[in-house]
């Protein structure tokens, strides 16, 4: 498992490689607290033009992005589906009963298997289940067929209210997700927990230490490869001496994850009071002043970046309470 | 005195059973000793009392004319160096740049400064081109090159390998071996732990721990010569040697020369 890439930090040149961890840190905070106040579908949308405009700006493949949004891509989906369910304000849009019945029951099925046949093509697994699941409710709305048995039928009522909200709820999600991938996509690591721990400094006079912090956070992420490696290597050697990790019972598979986990841990405490040793050999002393490698600088970048953040929640705010007379 | 001096001094970890037990040993400045002992010796123990990781419960430990104290043991890391057995372990940095930094920033040494000597130090160790790897793409010899080039940088003098190159391939092995050499020949003090005899006997002088006791300490070449020595410290003298020490008699000192041959051997 070698070249494990912690984050989804992309080595890249565009705009905002070069903007400093501590503004972009806090850019992103304050641009999601904005976002946030927001509370109509216009300004979302507006929001989201902006979004895709610091996208272009930074030179930011879209496609990298919407790699970021798969492993919440159920979410959004069940968000935008309980929107739309839930919300019984505004003028009616759809009306229609669902009807259960045995041969709508029967398509299903057949359509479920279909599904599972087409799977097999990997890559359009998630636009079939859609259609899948789609189709399912096209088959309940509007197949009767005389002498069909009906078992029960649910009145399904869309109001326009309930798209707006699904639709409002759905893309400032994506301004959240957006963002933050815009920070993890051009941001080392390292470059975010120094930054962190920049802007965590001022906690110092209540006895919380930034720098130390930052160093837990920096060896840590260091060691991940090494302990994926290390697993590895363990299952490895576990299976050539018989255990299958892919098959077999719940128990037996409890079985071989503690087997794996075991070592690994008695190895973790080994090699973390080494490494502590190998630290204090260096002449590391936790809480000690250190002069720093990698020192951030603020550039004009930073600057364009903050005035953007400072006007966009600034219009929020207004908005919010507002104060345009909106 | 000895450029570094320990005097009677005694460790245990669990105040029962002593693991160092009256151990007296002076090491000149510039010299190549090998620290040579079974499994379980105490060569480790007396590799981090030198370094103050562990403080003894009596006797003393010198420096350069400064006693390890719990207060100095921070300036005595100035000039004493370790580079430990498991390469993945005393990687510290996020990469090799980050590194050769690590025991620098400690020191508060200026970041100008800093970078010129990371470049200097990571050119010596041939690292120079692998400044912005991380430790997934490296090799244990490259790695351990990392960690001597990160001690280098912090201005030591004193270098210990504890067994350094215990855990590499052979070829990374000689490789290792032979900067060690050029270490000591640019002047700098060097303690080897090793229980690998091949190794040890490349040093000038050689002390054999057991059971925590100094049981031997000299010249290496004087020691070498006599084998029961290695036979009751339970270590096994090379077949090499013995021929070795077979021609001494007849006037053939070919000890050093076969060393070198055998190490490069394996
Ligand atoms: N952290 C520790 N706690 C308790 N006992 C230890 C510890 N480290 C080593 N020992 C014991 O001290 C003795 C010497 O160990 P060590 O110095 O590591 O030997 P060597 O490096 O020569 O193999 C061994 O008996 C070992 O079990
Ligand atoms: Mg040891």
């Amino acid at each position: 498992m070698k070249g494990i890439v912690i984050g989804q930090y992309v080595p890249g040149k565009g705009f905002f490689y070069r903007v400093d961890p501590r503004t972009k840190i806090v850019a992103v905070l304050f641009l999601m607290i904005g976002t946030f106040l927001l509370n109509d579908i216009y300004q979302v949308i507006g929001a989201l033009l902006l979004t895709f405009i610091l996208l272009v700006i930074g030179k930011i493949s879209f496609i990298k992005v919407m790699k970021g949004l798969k492993p919440i891509l159920i979410l959004l989906i069940f968000t935008f589906v309980f929107q739309i369910l839930l919300n019984k304000e505004g003028a009616l849009v759809l009306d229609s009963n669902l009807n259960i019945s045995l041969i709508n029951i029967a398509f299903v099925i057949g359509l479920f298997i279909v599904w599972r046949l087409l799977a097999k093509f990997k890559k359009f697994n998630f636009l079939l289940f859609i259609a899948f699941i789609v189709g399912s409710i096209f088959l309940f709305a509007n197949v009767t067929i005389s002498g069909d048995y009906l078992f029960t039928s649910f009145n399904f009522r869309i109001y326009e209210k309930g798209i707006e909200m699904s639709i409002f709820v759905v893309l400032r999600l994506l301004i959240i997700i957006t963002l933050s991938t815009i920070l993890t996509l051009t941001t080392k690591p390292t470059d975010l927990t120094q930054g962190l721990e920049s802007l965590l400094r001022p906690l110092k006079k209540i006895g919380f230490n930034s720098d130390d912090f930052a160093l837990i956070i920096s060896i840590s992420l260091r060691y991940i490869p090494t302990i994926f490696d290390e697993a590895n290597k363990i299952m490895q050697a576990q299976a050539s001496r018989g255990a299958d990790f892919s098959e077999g019972k719940l128990k037996d598979k409890l079985k071989q994850v503690i087997s794996l986990l075991i070592p690994m841990f008695i190895i973790a405490f080994m090699r973390s009071e080494e490494l502590a040793d190998a630290m204090g050999s260096r002449n590391f002393i936790p809480g000690k002043p250190r002069t720093r490698l990698h020192i951030l600088e603020y550039s004009y970048r930073d600057v364009l970046v903050s005035m953007f953040t400072v006007a966009f929640f600034t219009i929020a705010l207004l908005l919010r309470i507002n104060v345009l007379g909106y | 005195m000895g450029y570094i001096t320990i005097k009677d001094l005694n460790f245990s970890y669990n105040r029962k059973q002593n693991v160092l037990n009256n151990i007296n040993v002076e090491i000149n400045k510039g010299d190549w000793v090998a620290v040579l002992g079974h499994n379980g010796s105490g060569k480790s123990t007396l590799a981090k009392a030198l370094v103050g990781l562990i403080e003894p419960q009596s006797g003393t430990i010198t420096i350069d004319g400064l006693e390890l104290t719990e207060e100095s043991a921070y300036d005595i890391r100035k000039k004493i160096g370790i580079v430990f057995q498991n390469p993945d372990n005393q990687f510290v940095g996020v990469t090799v740049r980050d590194d050769i930094a690590f025991g620098m920033e400690n020191l508060q040494v200026a970041r100008e400064e800093m970078i010129e000597r990371i470049l200097f130090y990571a050119d010596k160790v041939q690292m120079k081109n692998f400044l912005d790897k991380e430790p997934s793409q490296l090799s244990g010899g490259q790695k351990q090159r990392v960690a001597i080039a990160g001690i280098l940088a912090m201005k030591t003098d004193i270098i210990i390998f504890d067994e350094a190159t215990s855990m590499l391939d052979p070829s990374a092995r000689e490789e290792l071996m032979s900067y060690i050499k050029s270490l000591h020949d640019e002047g700098l003090t060097i303690i080897m732990i090793t229980h690998d005899i091949n190794e040890a006997l490349l040093a000038d002088k050689l002390l054999i721990l057991k059971e925590g006791e100094v049981f031997a300490q000299d010249d290496s070449r004087k020691l070498m010569r006599h084998k029961h020595l290695f036979v009751e410290s339970h270590l096994e003298l090379p077949v090499a040697l013995d021929v070795a020490n077979e021609l001494k008699d007849k006037k053939y000192d070919l000890i050093k020369e076969t060393l070198w041959a055998y190490v490069s051997m394996k």
